[in-house]
């Protein structure tokens, strides 16, 4: 039985906005799997769904095997929920937040408060485990906010953005928790709009874009769908022509960048060497080598003609 | 949920909505002073109205019920604009997303309104003693502190409805103007008989007026379970009405 | 004062008009509540005027009238205030103080909302009052006495008001004034006669400007325009006024020395 599993999800909000136009996914008990796209893509409002807290205008979906509109109640059971907003009430202490969310799923006091003193321990928060929320970091945040989510050792975790604002080093410490949590039995849905989130945390990812799926694989089998990786040749003496020639032995050519020569390398990365050494060997002086792997953004440039990720701030400030 | 499971979720809501106040410096006072600084204008404003014929004693005396009354309002509606925050800020999609059930969550948002109400009564008696308000006999005084629990709950409930059909804190005026009409418009200012036009008859219908005049008894007179049960009865049916509209709402929220 | 500044007073109080109007939560206050507590306390304490010393009045509504406007204005003066508090907050006032327009012609602007939206407030209550049978004694001189007394009040009130943003910077603090209006109004001859006014109130009505206010309002709906009851009105008017715009000036000197 999958872990969760939608059929033509659909929801219109009041004015005719689609926001998710029709959804067909399926996701295998102790998967990761992503939803990428962008802001506006439909993706809260896909996890809002599948966790009974929006009702479909259309289509269906059963999570931990339970319908989300027919039995709420049993899915609310087996799900634990992080959402965007580190919902937290920045009155109380860790410690009163993680007992009260165990006292909402019925555990015992005794069960609830080993069951948070375990959890604090787990997500490293027990120093600060009685100081308000309202005075944590927004890592800190994250983390209580991921903690409070598993107090009931949910089978299936929602995440919704779970890294959006936070510094690299939090960024991982959240993700080493999730492989961690995955590794123990848990399926992972979470939400993105970072590319390296989902090829890293993801056994699967789902690309959406404007409420629908335009693409789901594996990352490894997306980018590869896309082409292969390619090399940029930055040469010492600008000689770029005799380099192309030379370099289209071992690939097809593609169009110079800044004065760069690039080929596709059929067979990736294992093809470097010896072009390096073809050049070598015609006396031509390498400044610069890059291996570009295809990423994630060109998938989703691929199949939606626009990028995934904003243009850089920096292009922005300059104009 | 078992019935020891809800109860347990219920007093950990109350808990935490004691926060509000324990927590904040400062958060209560407003709405602590606000009943009773009313209670001191009005009754030297319109004090005078106690020399009418059919008046039967001192306006302070009159008057106390309805500041009490007013304050357990105020305390309610400020319920439904925490209530708004919280939904506002997410927290609340938290609470709708365990397994509690929906009358539990509910419960647990009003009934710590019915405990808080206490508070600005307690001052507004205390201030209106030392005044010379004539006291209730102990009888008038647990009647009336019943009532203004149950108003208290009546006004959360009422205020969590508006929070959860409007999602915003500018639904706020609306919470505490629905209560505050609701309770003047009865014999708030004088005694039935001497109240004209529309407002002698709104007063006539009025649930509130009931339940006013059963808070009222101690204040004024002797108290005795004719003048009392229309007034439970009537805050019982309020109760009723308005907790089914919040638990309307509540399961209109999410599936 | 130039042209431009004219202009950009104009300007500024038509903006203030329309923000009050597009915003139900910011026109309740001034509109909505006052009405309703007009309709009760009428109704309520009706009878007042079968006591003894009570002025001689066609009905409660004649009398309370005025009452009603000078809260409406005291609470478009505080309404104003959170309004420029939250221009504050939002960084609206520093795009004014950017630009080529005087400063004060920036506070000036608000106030000028301020008392337009007394103004429409007092035809509002004029034209309930008639439908509801209140009665003019002086008649349409009385009614332009009423409104200009009303609309200079929203001036004064809302120097005060602008006063507390300006100084403070945050809403929350102005809403706060809130219940403040109230005690000064029972603190008045705002809802009943000076004279039959119990306990400290009454001393404390005896000298305060909003008493003189109100019944400068009051006169020519009960009795005859008296030119020393209008004297009182003016001269209270003044006072507040030119408290209101001394505090706003030195709050405003002092955001602009402190940066904003």
């Amino acid at each position: 039985m999958p872990a969760i599993e939608a059929k033509a999800l659909e929801r219109t909000f009041e004015g005719g906005i689609q926001a998710v136009a029709g959804v067909d996914l399926e996701v295998s008990d102790g998967e990761i799997y992503a939803f990428l796209g962008p802001n506006g893509a439909g993706k809260t409002t896909t996890v809002r769904m599948l966790t009974t807290l929006l009702r479909p205008t259309g289509g269906s979906a059963r999570v931990a095997g339970f319908d989300v509109v027919e039995d709420p109640a049993s899915v609310r059971r087996s799900i634990g929920v992080a959402l965007q907003e580190a919902a937290l009430d920045p009155l109380m202490t860790g410690r009163e937040l993680i007992r009260l969310q165990a006292t909402l799923h019925g555990l015992s006091k005794r069960d609830g408060n080993q069951r948070a003193e375990a959890l604090l321990e787990r997500v490293d928060l027990v120093d600060a485990a009685d100081r308000q929320v309202g005075t944590y970091s927004g890592g800190m945040r994250r983390r209580l906010d991921l903690a409070s989510a598993l107090v009931h050792e949910p089978r299936v975790l929602f995440l919704d953005e779970p890294t959006t604002g936070l510094d690299p080093v939090s960024r991982r410490t959240i993700w080493e928790e999730v492989e961690a949590l995955n590794r123990e039995g848990t399926t992972v849905f979470l939400t993105t709009q970072y590319l390296e989130e989902a090829d890293q945390l993801a056994d699967r990812v789902g690309i959406i874009d404007f409420g629908r799926i335009v693409a789901e694989d594996t990352p490894t089998l997306l980018k590869a769908q896309i082409g292969q990786p390619h090399l940029e040749i930055r040469l010492m003496d600008g000689s770029t022509e005799r380099a192309e020639e030379i370099v289209s032995r071992f690939g097809k050519p593609l169009p110079r960048k800044d004065g760069a020569v690039l080929v596709e390398l059929e067979g990736g990365a294992a093809r470097v060497a010896p072009v390096v050494r073809a050049l070598d060997e015609a006396g031509l002086g390498v400044e610069a080598l890059d291996l570009v792997e295809p990423t994630l953004d060109d998938v989703f440039l691929a199949k939606t003609g626009h990028h995934l990720e904003p243009e850089e701030p920096e292009a922005a400030e300059d104009e | 949920m078992t019935w020891a499971q809800s109860v347990e979720a219920v007093r950990a809501l109350i808990r935490r909505a004691a926060n509000e106040i324990l927590r904040v410096p400062g958060a209560a006072i407003p709405g602590v002073l606000a009943p009773t600084i009313f209670f001191l204008g009005l009754t030297s404003v319109f004090g005078a109205l106690d020399h009418l014929a059919g008046f039967p004693a001192p306006y302070k005396d009159w008057l106390i019920p309805v500041s009490l009354l007013q304050g357990a309002g105020f305390t309610g509606a400020a319920t439904g604009v925490n209530l708004a925050r919280d939904i506002e800020q997410g927290w609340f999609d938290r609470l709708l997303v365990s397994p509690a059930p929906r009358p539990v969550i509910l419960a647990g948002l009003v009934l710590s309104a019915a405990l808080r109400s206490l508070i600005p009564a307690a001052f507004l008696l205390v201030v209106g003693f030392a005044i010379g308000v004539q006291w209730p006999g102990l009888d008038g005084l647990v009647i009336t502190l019943l009532v203004v629990m149950g108003m208290g709950t009546v006004a959360a409930c009422w205020g969590t409805t508006l929070a959860l059909k409007y999602r915003s804190q500018s639904a706020a005026p609306l919470m505490q103007a629905g209560m505050l009409l609701l309770v003047l418009t009865t014999t708030a200012y004088a005694p039935l008989a001497l109240l004209t036009g529309w407002l002698h008859t709104v007063a006539r219908y009025n649930p509130v007026t009931q339940i006013l005049e059963a808070a009222r008894q101690g204040f004024i007179g002797g108290v005795t379970w004719g003048d009392t049960w229309p007034g439970l009865l009537c805050l019982a049916g309020l109760l009723a009405v308005l907790s089914g509209l919040a638990l309307r709402g509540m399961r209109r929220t999410a599936v | 004062m130039t042209g431009t500044d004219l202009r950009v007073i104009v300007a500024l109080g038509a903006r203030s008009v329309k923000q009050t109007f597009r915003r139900p939560q910011l026109l309740a206050p001034i509109v909505v509540f006052p009405s309703i507590l007009l309709a009760i306390q009428t109704a309520g304490a009706g009878q007042a005027v079968n006591l003894p010393g009570f002025p001689p009045v066609n009905s409660f509504l004649d009398f309370m009238l005025a009452g009603a406007m000078i809260q409406s204005t005291l609470l478009a003066g505080n309404s104003g205030g959170i309004a420029l508090a939250v221009d504050i907050e939002m960084g609206f006032t520093d795009r004014l103080l950017a630009a080529p327009i005087s400063r004060f012609g920036m506070v000036l602007g608000r106030l000028a909302g301020t008392a337009a939206l007394s103004a429409l407030a007092g035809i509002w209550f004029l034209v309930i009052g008639l439908i509801f049978g209140a009665h003019i004694n002086e008649g349409v001189p009385g009614a332009i006495v009423m409104m200009l007394l009303v609309t200079l009040s929203g001036l004064a009130f809302g120097g005060i008001g602008a006063a507390v943003a300006l100084r403070t910077g945050r809403a929350s603090v102005v809403q706060g004034l809130f219940p403040l209006v109230f005690v000064i109004l029972f603190l008045s001859s705002a809802f009943f006669p000076q004279d039959l006014l119990t306990g400290p109130a009454a001393t404390i009505a005896r000298y305060n400007p909003l008493s003189f206010i109100v019944e400068g309002i009051r006169d020519p709906v009960i009795s005859s325009l008296s030119w020393e009851v209008f004297g009182k009105a003016i001269g209270s008017l003044v006072l507040v006024g030119a408290i209101g715009i001394a505090l706003s000036s030195l709050a405003l000197r002092r955001r602009l020395r402190m940066g904003g």
